[in-house]
């Protein structure tokens, strides 16, 4: 908040006036530090104060939380009885929706919402990606996020599994590097 | 648990899961980009953002404890940090431990391939970006297979290994 105008300006006439400046979501150096620390907070205060639990640490997470509203959905649409936490029984987990939300108001707002082709130029490739990805993911059962949430926490199993994921990630790159000379 | 408290949790999910997505969106915050930017071209930009839900995590835990928050594992109104480092890696069965390491390291490995991690995916798709939407459809397909082809098998996996 900025304070314009001051009594030495105009002795007399001076009359208080208050500029707001508006949050600045611009990309600048630390703004996914920025975002890293709010989902640990809010991880933290959705959990505490609204009772989101159990599971420990599952404030925020991409590959549990969707899975949870899917098979909500399906189970009282087709009564079935799919695996659910027992806290999302009786109403749908949310975050994934408002993930999407978000990132549509995000990308609007700032003029950059187009239907345009992503990183995986192959249609079927993405689909084949986001089948195995959710199937290989829900032997964890959690997303990156998630993990470095329960690592917080203190799990060891979840700073076993973030070292997994990061030789996984490593050995992606290993084979990327190696496509890339083998083609040159 | 009452139908109120249930839609609180409801709407807590939804408001926050706008809030990240709209971060998230801003940032490019993705921690799979994040790790492979640093060992590709030692880019840390989105490798601070995984580091910050970590860092943000700890502080946040011990703050809401402290504040009076009411969170499992904690001794209420304390400041802690860490409180499941105690328990060691107490795993029942022990068979989900290579199964978990298998699924975090191909989640991983084909997160680099789709050039995102699940979150960023979400993103993505808020976007416009074809290729998030139909990763989503891929998702949803996903999980219809685990529910009806690999629940049963992992449930006889955990009978035939129980300890």
């Amino acid at each position: 908040m900025d304070q314009v105008g001051s009594p030495s300006e105009k002795p007399g006439r001076w009359k208080p006036s208050f500029k707001f400046k508006k949050p600045n979501f611009k990309l600048s150096g630390n703004m996914a530090l920025i975002t890293g620390v709010t989902m640990g907070l809010l991880a933290a205060v959705v959990q505490g104060y609204f009772g989101l639990q159990p599971p420990a640490g599952d404030g925020i997470c991409a590959v549990s939380h969707p899975v949870n509203l899917i098979n909500w959905f399906l189970n009282n649409i087709f009564n079935t009885d799919y695996t659910l936490h027992s806290i999302f029984v009786e109403v749908p987990v949310l975050t994934s929706v408002g993930f999407i939300i978000g990132s549509v108001i995000a990308s609007v707002r700032n003029k950059e919402f187009k239907f345009r082709r992503g990183p995986v130029r192959d249609n079927v490739l993405a689909f084949i990606l986001g089948f195995v990805i959710i199937n290989v993911g829900l032997l964890w059962g959690s997303c990156p996020i998630r993990t470095a949430v329960l690592s917080a926490y203190g799990m060891y199993f979840a700073m076993l599994m973030m070292g997994m994921m990061i030789l996984g990630v490593v050995a992606a790159c290993l084979y990327i590097k190696w496509k890339v000379r083998r083609t040159r | 648990m009452t139908g109120i408290a249930a839609w609180k949790i409801g709407l807590a999910t939804l408001f926050i899961g706008i809030i990240v997505g709209y971060l998230g969106q801003r940032s490019r915050f993705c921690t799979i980009s994040g790790i492979r930017d640093f060992f590709l071209v030692r880019d840390a930009y989105r490798l601070k953002g995984l580091i910050g839900v970590f860092v943000g995590a700890v502080v946040g835990f011990a703050l809401v404890n402290m504040l009076g928050g009411n969170l499992s594992d904690f001794k209420a109104g304390t400041w802690q940090f860490m409180p499941m480092l105690k328990d060691g890696l107490d795993v029942t069965p022990a068979i989900l431990i290579p199964l978990s390491a298998v699924g975090a390291f191909f989640m991983a490995y084909f997160s680099v391939m789709a050039e995102g991690c699940p979150f960023r995916q979400h993103v993505m798709a808020g976007e416009g970006r074809l290729s998030g939407i139909i990763y989503l459809t891929g998702l949803l397909a996903g999980v219809v297979f685990f529910n009806v082809v690999v629940v049963p098998y992992l449930q006889l996996l955990t009978l035939r290994f129980p300890d």
